[in-house]
């Protein structure tokens, strides 16, 4: 191994990032001692953290480099630049749309900023049903503690909650029920409500601000356009990858190989599992692209007698966690803002005049997005070349859904909504309280009912003390195949319910801990 | 009859069908006598707009698709006598067709399949006898709503082609002012940006 002692000052803005239009050889052959595979959550953290220990880290990003002064605030054109399949990756079935970041800092950079700490339960239940006691509550306390710390995780002060979280906050305390602020990684937000399209102010404490900088400090690399193929194994160790350079126009720059001794796997739960797949290795268990879970959502849109004006202050204010636990209903409420083009989208208040009606009237809806503890019921997988999202909400978690559609109704009326829109494809309204378990029932599992997005693709690669049935070991490294470590939300053997951002940056911090010591 | 019971009895051929190779199965079987070819169909019914072309300019959309997505447009998007944006004044068709270029190539495939059927589908769902493109507006907006609360297809097709002509005409900045939608704020609002964030003090590590 070498070793980088030398910390560079950090650039105030903008990051020396390798893209394609650099590239002008056909073939690269680059050496580092740990590659890693993605520049989001699990691969910046993981970089950063080897690299500031001395390592040779190399970043490898599929995805183009677009720095913050280049963002448009316009969610349409952020989906095309800065989101997988230009923002229409969706299931098998194509009723739920999921959304990643494919970009240089990954989901980070088009996130809500939502900071949870992985729920204690949750930590416990993978202690018990998957041996992870490594990662128990206790165990991991130090390490959220360290990612709040550098992410300037804070809870939201009265002025970052808008309009439409007030209300939401007031229906919730009509019912009874809990309701806190968010925390959030950003640093004096602006309050442009436009998060979903990267910050362009640099107030989200997302990669691209943070450890990818941070890392670039200590030596790391980073190369973006550059799409890994196959990672490379010999005597069942990791010692490199294969890759492709690819230009914005889709064509093929260069080929490029890596060699490294340690390989971090971190494209995020829908691609890692799919490279696994590509390279062959790592799945003695069966297990990988299985056990996909990704925290179906709905928003739930209300029309107000009054302006809300929902595009307006921080894009997410409040959470209700009255049934966060699975006894109480394993799911959470989160108020959430959102622009014109998405209040199109996600309604359905019939055609011609009456959607014209509707979005008339958009400034005076608010919403509430749901998340349920899904159950890890799909799978990723190729199929003749083509990636499959192998996912349908289970029968089991539909009481769930139901029940979260029916409280966040309640809290609307509650709220003094004038009526609610069922997340649905046909037209659904709910007017008064009276009429929800009757407006509901006719809700049915079946595709192309609701009208479901994803921002959370979980477990693909679960980790587990268990090689029989699990890919990745406690300590993060695959069972089959040594020095190869996985650092994204493929580990999470189970959903979590809340927002993974902070789950991964620990887990990630955790898991390179682990690498150093084996180094 | 219901609604659903209406949108069943249409299309009720094609209520297990939802795959790609099965949609031109499930037209012929439905047709009968229908050409299928290869990325596309032989009309049902021929059309006045069959003799009309597709304006130049267009990349992706062929003509058919063109015609199809114009008669959405009138139907979906009727903003005369509102406060809205004049669809006209919208560039919704070149935003369709800008979409439809992001499509993998495989799934652009299958849409082509699909926006075939959804029009020709309207020739023998027993509204009348004609193709989507030939619908009054009454009836085109009642094929819409039919779709979207019938099969898994038909409320795919139904919602797709939505999708497409909504956010063609949303994404447009011009659509904004009438719902006072305030689109980009930050350049304007004269927001300086903070960069990137100083490295970390790391004299304490996290001893596990």
């Amino acid at each position: 191994m070498s070793r980088i002692d030398t910390v560079n000052a950090v650039p105030a803005q903008g990051l020396n990032v390798v893209q394609a239009s650099d590239v002008s050889a056909a073939e690269l052959t680059l050496r580092a001692d740990a590659v890693v595979i993605g520049s989001g959550a699990g691969g910046a953290v993981a970089a950063y953290e080897l690299a500031r220990k001395g390592l040779d880290v190399l970043i490898l990003e599929a995805g183009p480099y677009v720095p913050s002064t280049e963002f448009s605030e316009d969610f349409n054109d952020s989906l095309e630049r800065l989101y997988q399949d230009h923002g229409g990756q969706t299931n098998k079935e194509g009723d739920l749309l999921l959304l990643q970041g494919r970009c240089v800092g990954g989901s980070t950079v088009v996130n809500g900023c939502v900071s949870f700490r992985t729920p204690d339960f949750i930590l416990e239940e993978w202690g018990e049903k998957f041996g992870l006691t490594n990662i128990s509550p206790e165990a991991m306390r130090p390490w959220f503690e360290r990612v709040e710390e550098h992410l300037s995780i804070k809870e939201n002060g009265e002025h970052e909650i808008a309009m439409h979280s007030r209300l939401v906050r007031d229906g919730a305390r009509k019912l009874g029920w809990s309701v806190k602020p968010f925390k959030r990684n950003i640093r004096e937000c602006a309050l442009t409500g436009h998060c979903l399209s990267g910050c362009k102010t640099d107030r989200k404490q997302s990669m691209l601000v943070t450890y990818l900088p941070w890392a670039m400090a200590h030596g790391a690399r980073l190369h973006s356009d550059t799409r890994v193929t196959r990672i490379l194994e010999n005597g069942g160790r990791a010692v490199g990858v294969k890759a492709e350079v690819v230009g914005h126009d889709g064509i093929k720059v260069a080929d490029m190989h890596v060699d490294a001794d340690i390989v971090v796997l971190a494209a995020g739960a829908v691609q890692s599992p799919l490279l696994l797949q590509s390279s062959g290795l790592a799945n003695r268990s069966g297990q990988v692209g299985k056990n996909f879970a990704c925290h179906p959502s709905m928003y739930v849109a209300a029309k107000y007698p009054h302006e809300v004006y929902p595009w307006r202050g921080a894009l997410l204010g409040v959470y209700v966690d009255e049934f966060l636990t699975p006894e109480k209903g394993g799911f959470i409420l989160e108020a959430g803002g959102l622009g014109a083009v998405e209040m199109c989208l996600l309604n359905e208040p019939g055609s011609g005049k009456p959607f014209l009606q509707f979005m008339e009237e958009a400034r005076y809806k608010s919403g509430i997005v749901t998340l349920i503890h899904d159950h890890n019921v799909g799978e990723i997988r190729w199929d003749n070349g083509r990636k499959v999202v192998d996912y349908k909400v289970a029968d089991s978690d539909f009481p769930s859904m139901l029940a979260a559609l029916k409280a966040s109704a309640e809290i609307h009326f509650a709220a003094g909504a004038e009526k609610v829109f069922v997340p649905s494809v046909e037209k659904l309204e709910i007017n008064s309280v009276d009429e929800i378990d009757t407006v509901l029932a006719k809700l049915e599992n079946k595709p192309q009912r609701l009208r479901l997005v994803s921002y959370h693709p979980q477990g693909t690669l679960r980790m587990g003390a268990d090689p029989a049935n699990s890919v990745v070991a406690p300590h993060g490294e695959t069972h089959d195949v040594k020095g190869l470590y996985v650092t994204d939300a493929s580990l999470l053997p189970t959903s979590i319910i809340v927002n993974p951002q902070v789950t991964v940056y620990a887990l990630a911090s955790y898991i390179s801990s682990e690498i150093l010591k084996r180094t | 009859m219901t609604t659903k019971q209406q949108a069943d009895a249409a299309v009720a051929p094609l209520a297990s069908l939802s795959r790609r190779k099965l949609l031109k199965t499930a037209l012929w079987a439905s047709a009968g006598t229908a050409l299928v070819v290869a990325g596309g169909f032989a009309w049902l019914r021929r059309s006045p707009v069959d003799e009309l072309p597709a304006p130049d300019g267009l990349k992706q959309l062929s003509a058919s698709e063109y015609h199809l997505f114009r008669r959405a447009i009138e139907v979906l998007l009727p903003t005369d006598g509102t406060l809205l944006t004049p669809v006209a004044q919208i560039p919704v068709i070149a935003n369709i067709d800008h979409l439809m270029g992001l499509v993998e190539p495989a799934i652009r495939e299958e849409l082509g399949i699909a926006l075939g059927l959804f029009d020709n589908a309207a020739v023998f769902s027993g509204l009348h006898g004609k193709r989507f493109v030939d619908l009054d507006d009454e009836a085109a907006l009642r094929y819409f709503d039919v779709w979207s609360a019938g099969n898994t297809l038909q409320r795919t097709l139904a919602t797709v082609v939505k999708k497409f002509v909504y956010v063609s005409y949303w994404r447009d900045p011009a659509t904004w002012p009438p719902i006072r939608f305030d689109g980009a704020v930050s350049d304007r609002w004269g927001i300086p940006s903070l960069g990137n964030s100083p490295l970390p003090d790391e004299s304490v590590e996290v001893t596990a």
